[in-house]
């Protein structure tokens, strides 16, 4: 959960240009001026390293809060792992 | 009918030998090459480039827009942010929808979309950038500076290969001439220093084979085998020259002309008589109300190719036989920045007319027969009285330009400017 956490973070922080002090868990995308395109690249982006497929809910990514894309994340990876029966 | 005459009043350069005018414009003055060994091009055919180095998106263009553009994007928002502050102008103060951008770009995000098509093979379409797109459409670069500018008027495209950014530059002029804007931000970026654009003009024996940076690129030289590829981005801030000194702007040179032709003779190879370039030259010198005795200097398109250098060399010394003007190249410092070139040669026969010096053809040993017939400027800069200066610009498709630029006080500027004068508004 940390790592996830972590990395998703790190991705908004390093790719995407938000200010470090704006990332808390309960800020939502749409508070970090993340618009339609860059919701789009980080859901992109944490498909690609965390091998899941992430939905993108019409516009709804952009209520999501940090700790809510973690847990979808999360989610993802560990119904992976059960159903193929690997660590994530 | 009469054109109202054209100021130039901004300049801005990202180039291999600096980012900003005068940075550039004092390693040009030097004539020392910027090619360099290029570890990015390991293994491939030709691996001497011309790059810009140190620069840092995150400083140059700043804010939260840098990872969404392609570098091509990135160093045109740097040079035009720096060519509108040399106007002393901002976006904050003036009418967007009287400002028109126009930029010219052989290949637009290339790089982008090479790296896309490496991701779909590799890794699967699910795992491409959803920033491909824009980043690599070849009008993004424009689409981005009107929105950075928050510039309203036309936003254009121009895509003439290597011709791109002077193409950019005269069709600023005439938007500025039709009364279609009141300011036009016009130049040109280019960033093809990639596998596949190294790959590809290498196969068509474009680039140099020589592996001395000091001397890979050499204008005009005997010994000259290709151009060595750059890349970088330029602009011109243009306004009509009434409206310039009604707002008391500082007017670095007038473009008192241009001229646009194509040699409808081959895809990559230029006319062996350079009839296209001849056409436009001629063109520019009829806009501008000039002659061939009345040019002073011809900043050469001047690839270091053999080709293009013997072509271009073999007409200028044809058509200026009473009183040849000096002629200088300078990609062999600058490389050849493709789509950029045109743009920011401009800005730096700007800079010739404005401080009236000619930078040397960096690279240059000595002539073959063709090119001696020329009175090429080499070894170092040379100040000389320059009224009336040609930028030359060729691509492949047969595309040439070229723009005449006039000291604000030479006889021509003078006319110009009493002409502007007497016009109502």
């Amino acid at each position: 959960m940390n790592e996830i956490r972590d990395h998703v973070i790190s991705l908004l922080v390093s790719k995407f240009d938000v200010p470090a002090e704006m990332v808390t868990t309960d800020t939502t995308l749409e508070d970090m001026d993340l618009d339609s395109l860059a919701r789009v690249e980080l859901l992109v982006t944490l498909e690609e390293r965390w091998h899941i497929s992430l939905t993108d809910d019409d516009d709804s990514s952009a209520d999501i809060s940090v700790e809510q894309l973690v847990q979808r994340v999360r989610d993802l990876v560990d119904g992976d792992a059960g159903e193929q029966g690997r660590p994530a | 009918m009469s054109k109202a005459p054209v100021a130039v009043t901004g300049i801005g350069l990202v180039t291999p030998a600096g980012i900003g005018a005068e940075q550039s414009w004092r390693a040009v003055l030097d004539g020392t090459a910027t090619a360099a060994p290029d570890p990015q091009l390991a293994g491939l055919p030709v691996d001497l480039s011309c790059r810009v180095t140190g620069y840092d998106p995150r400083i140059h263009v700043g804010g939260r827009q840098p990872w969404r553009l392609d570098r091509y994007s990135q160093f045109a928002v740097t040079a035009s942010r720096e060519a509108v502050a040399d106007a002393n102008l901002s976006p904050g103060s003036w009418d967007g929808a009287r400002v028109a951008v126009v930029l010219g770009s052989a290949a637009g995000g290339v790089a982008s979309y090479e790296n896309a098509v490496s991701t779909v093979r590799d890794k699967g379409p699910a795992a491409v950038s959803a920033l491909t797109m824009p980043a690599f459409l070849p009008n993004m670069a424009c689409g981005q500076l009107a929105i950075d500018l928050g510039a309203r008027g036309p936003a254009l495209s121009t895509a003439t290969a290597c011709a791109s950014g002077a193409t950019a530059i005269l069709t600023a002029a005439m938007l500025l001439q039709a009364g279609a804007c009141d300011v036009a931000v016009a130049g040109g970026s280019d960033s093809m220093v990639t596998p596949v654009c190294v790959a590809a003009f290498a196969q068509i024996k474009a680039l140099s084979r020589n592996r001395d940076p000091g001397s890979a690129s050499r204008p005009f030289d005997a010994a000259r085998d290709g151009f060595v590829i750059g890349e970088g981005a330029g602009f011109l801030i243009l306004e009509r020259q009434a409206d310039a000194v009604s707002r008391g702007a500082r007017v670095r040179a007038l473009l008192a002309g241009y001229g646009s032709a194509a040699d409808a003779y081959q895809p990559v190879a230029p006319h062996p008589e350079a009839r296209g370039l001849r056409d436009a030259l001629v063109q520019a010198l009829d806009s501008a109300g000039a002659s061939f005795a009345d040019v002073d200097h011809v900043n050469a398109h001047g690839t270091s190719t053999l080709l293009n250098d013997r072509a271009e060399a073999l007409m200028l010394a044809r058509t200026f036989t009473s009183r040849p003007p000096s002629v200088t190249s300078v990609k062999g410092v600058l490389g050849h920045t493709m789509g950029a070139a045109g743009a920011i040669e401009a800005a730096l026969t700007v800079l010739s007319v404005q401080h009236q010096v000619v930078p040397p053809t960096g690279g240059f040993a000595a002539p073959d027969p063709d090119t001696a017939r020329i009175d090429l400027v080499v070894g170092s800069a040379r100040q000389q009285r320059l009224n009336l200066a040609l930028s030359c610009s060729a691509g492949f498709g047969g595309h040439n330009a070229v723009l005449a630029f006039a000291a604000v006080l030479s006889p021509l500027g003078t006319a110009r400017s009493q002409s502007a004068a007497r016009r109502p508004g």
